[in-house]
């Protein structure tokens, strides 16, 4: 019964999720609307992690699998991946190598300025 | 006939569930990062779907049982940030900062290298989101007209090369502090490479699934008001 219950909770703020990002005139996924609705909802004590502690680590510690579906319908796109696969590749990788390393820089010189204005004081 | 059989949802969620405990008993034993447990339940789904002839139609009928989970699986993050609460307020300008710089440079050196090899829009629209978690960049994606599939596989690819490469390019570059390290890892390389970054130690593990949140909303704003 508890196990449903937490499904309950979730869901319904999936729905309500889905219901809000139906209604609002600009686009914002609907997950995105679930996850702030919930912190919301953690934030204002209304709802307790233990409320929904035992689903959330079910769906928390099998995210990948739950990205299986989405990815196989890639063979209905075979051709397209056949045809742009080393430029694909390329963008993919490089990008991400790029991004870590922006990323990291920033936050070293962001940390760095923070000190610098901390021994000003 | 017995073709009619694969129709049943139970089909597609068990192939898909018994896919992924190879993935991650091959993952465990070899202790490797290309042996990705997702790319490991990929090749052995698409090949039995391709050696039995089954239609990805069948398969579907389960599998969009699981997709439903999606939604689920990304509201639940809003439980990291609770747990991070004090981790966050502690890091606050180097979180907001560093995810908005990576996430802003990840939108635009895709945009500029889709460009330069002369990809075309739907390319371009299925590419861009790929740093962040599946189920916002499955949304960003189809809304600006890009192929699903394609996202998802650029997104997984991201997340495996992020993996590998997390403790080279940390090496490489001398990301000697813990807070640089996992917001560098959760901005470029969402969940698969926080899963890395957890093996590196705790509060990379913890700054890393705060930062994949962070940059994964960032990504969806961003997109909305640009593309």
């Amino acid at each position: 019964m508890k196990i449903l219950y937490q499904i309950a909770i979730i869901f319904s703020i999936c729905f309500v999720g889905e219901l809000i990002s139906a209604v609002l005139p600009i686009f914002i996924p609907a997950p995105l609307i679930a996850l702030l609705l919930l912190f919301l909802l953690l934030e204002t004590k209304i709802l307790k992690i233990d409320n929904i502690k035992e689903k959330s680590d079910f769906l928390l510690s099998n995210m990948a699998f739950f990205f299986i579906p989405a990815g196989v319908k890639v063979i209905e796109h075979v051709a397209v991946i056949k045809a742009i696969w080393w430029q694909f590749l390329l963008i993919v990788i490089i990008s991400t190598i790029l991004v870590f390393f922006i990323t990291g820089l920033t936050v070293t010189l962001v940390i760095k300025l923070q000190g610098r204005m901390k021994n000003a004081k | 006939m017995l073709s009619e059989v694969f129709t049943s949802p139970f089909f597609g969620i068990s192939i898909s569930i018994v896919a992924y405990a190879i993935g991650v008993f091959l993952n465990k034993k070899t202790k490797s990062a290309f042996f990705n447990p997702l790319l490991i339940s990929y090749v052995i789904i698409i090949s039995i779907l391709t050696l039995f002839k089954i239609p990805l139609s069948s398969y579907n009928e389960g599998g969009d049982i699981i997709n439903m989970f999606l939604s689920p699986a990304t509201a639940v993050l809003a439980i990291t940030i609770y747990r991070q609460k004090a981790l966050i307020k502690d890091n606050l300008l180097p979180i907001i900062i560093g995810t908005l710089v990576g996430s802003t440079s990840s939108l635009l050196i895709v945009y500029f290298s889709c460009k330069l090899l002369h990809l075309d829009e739907v390319i371009i629209s299925s590419l861009l989101p790929k740093s962040i978690t599946t189920p916002l960049a499955l949304s960003v994606s189809t809304a600006s007209g890009g192929i699903g599939a394609i996202t998802v596989l650029a997104v997984i690819v991201t997340g495996v090369s992020g993996n590998i490469l997390a403790p080279l390019l940390i090496k490489l570059f001398h990301f000697n502090s813990e807070i640089v390290q996992g917001i560098a890892i959760g901005t470029s390389s969402h969940a698969v490479g926080t899963s890395k970054a957890i093996e590196l130690g705790e509060k990379q593990g913890a700054l890393s699934s705060v930062a994949l949140t962070f940059s994964g909303i960032i990504t969806v704003v961003l997109a909305l008001i640009f593309f």
